[in-house]
């Protein structure tokens, strides 16, 4: 097994540029960042048999907002509840609740979203992505990027043996992405494997191509 | 009278729950989701102003998800998301010049993509008149945007990618280029240098190189 020098590793980790290494050190980290961009670019291919089943039990799984609360209001709870009530009251209600349904519907008849939201991708046309992070000493990481909004808990890696070597597979719609993996739940790493641009934070995102034939790191 | 209270005091809650479902329905339940409600009114007046201004909405909404998640100001973020709407109103109006009277949503955000890796109007303009079908603006753009992201400078990028245009490669091998230069990096190369083994090869002649006028018969990438 190879091991590299402390300041390769925190290089791979994307705390240091190569030019911040000494120059002793450039052929190992080449090599490492070679090797680490050679396991990143490394599409994976699936059955077609397979990408159906998983496309098939992730549109189970997505449930819209409606469905949400539908879910919310159907599952059984153990409630208890008491009422005295007159029926003058009972009246009431019904009235106000009617009232508020007539105002419900007359917005709804007249509104429009003044944000429409633009992208809509095609589930069907998704490519299966690896990504990989050496971060030894991490307890948890995860890719967060605009195919998951950003949400550091959508895709953790996990720890492939004992090498400090993260990783995990997801499967991306067409279109070019921005990402960066968390560390710990609090460290943005941007991928040492990949071009990165500035996020306008002060912080560097990595960039991704999906194409139908595969991923590129852009 | 009690009864009477109760009633009205019903009438008046529930009459208020459609008026504040349709302020929450108006913005993006995302948006609301995850980001801070002391940011989205500013985020969502930007949204709206880029809206009327035909520019996409979802990378500022993604902009502002993103810098929360980041645990970042709401200030910074707020000045982030202001400053991409700028970057898609300045890529529309270089890809308009490029002579694409309607560039879509994506090429615009690719613009803006490459306004923040560091290439100026110009170069989105001059990338936008050789993105001629099949050659898709969003592509070129994203490419040299990763290019000038590696460190090859973004006057070489634009010239590079014009030439392997003018070299009738296809356009899934512009998706290689960064690939490309970076195993050249990886072999000791500056990005220059790599991106100037790369024009060579279509036959450029580097940083002061013509266009090439190969041809698809040398395209080694082609049967």
């Amino acid at each position: 097994m190879t091991t590299y020098h402390e300041l390769v590793k925190r290089l791979l980790d994307g705390e240091l540029t190569l030019a911040d290494l000494p120059p002793e050190l450039h052929p190992q980290a080449r090599e490492a960042l070679h090797l680490v961009a050679a396991l990143d670019r490394e599409p994976v291919t699936l059955s077609p048999e397979l990408v159906g089943r998983v496309m098939v039990s992730v549109r189970g799984r997505a449930l819209s907002p409606a469905r949400r609360v539908w879910r919310w209001l159907a599952a059984p709870r153990d409630f208890e509840l008491r009422l005295r009530v007159r029926p003058l009251a009972i009246w009431g209600g019904a009235v106000a609740a009617a009232a508020a349904l007539a105002l419900i519907l007359g917005h709804l008849s007249t509104g429009t979203s003044p944000v429409p939201v633009a992208r809509t991708a095609s589930s069907d046309n998704v490519v299966f992505v690896r990504f990989v992070l050496y971060a030894p000493g991490a307890k948890r990481v995860s890719v967060a990027g605009t195919f998951n909004q950003w949400n550091q808990e959508a895709a953790p890696l996990v720890l492939a043996g004992q090498d400090g070597v993260w990783t995990t597979t997801l499967a991306l719609p067409v279109g070019q992405h921005q990402y960066a993996f968390v560390v710990d739940g609090e460290r943005w790493v941007a991928d040492p494997a990949a071009p990165a641009v500035g996020d306008g934070f002060g912080r560097r995102n990595s960039v991704i191509a999906v194409t139908p034939q595969g991923a590129r790191t852009l | 009278m009690r009864a009477l209270g109760f009633m009205l005091a019903a009438v008046g809650a529930i009459a208020l729950l459609p008026l504040h479902a349709v302020t929450a329905q108006d913005i993006p339940a995302r948006l609301l989701e995850r980001v801070p409600a002391n940011m989205v009114d500013s985020v969502q007046r930007i949204a709206q102003d880029a809206a009327a201004h035909g520019l996409p909405v979802e990378p500022l909404l993604l902009k502002a998800i993103e810098g929360s998640a980041k645990g970042v100001s709401a200030e910074r973020v707020i000045a982030a998301v202001r400053v991409l709407a700028a970057r898609l109103g300045e890529s529309r109006n270089a890809l308009r010049e490029a002579g694409i009277p309607a560039p879509s949503p994506g090429a615009v955000e690719s613009g803006a993509d490459a306004l923040n890796a560091g290439l100026n109007a110009s170069q989105v303009r001059d990338l936008g008149r050789v993105s001629r079908p099949p050659y898709d603006p969003v592509v070129t753009l994203q490419v040299v945007a990763a290019l000038t992201a590696l460190g090859v400078p973004a006057p070489q990028g634009v010239r590079l990618m014009a030439h392997m245009i003018h070299a009738g490669r296809e356009p899934k091998d512009l998706l290689e280029l960064p690939n490309e230069v970076q195993i050249s990096m990886a072999r000791g190369a500056t990005a220059a240098e790599a991106a100037e083994g790369l024009d060579a090869a279509q036959g450029g002649q580097g940083p002061q190189g013509q266009q090439g006028q190969q041809g698809e018969g040398n395209n080694p990438r082609k049967p």
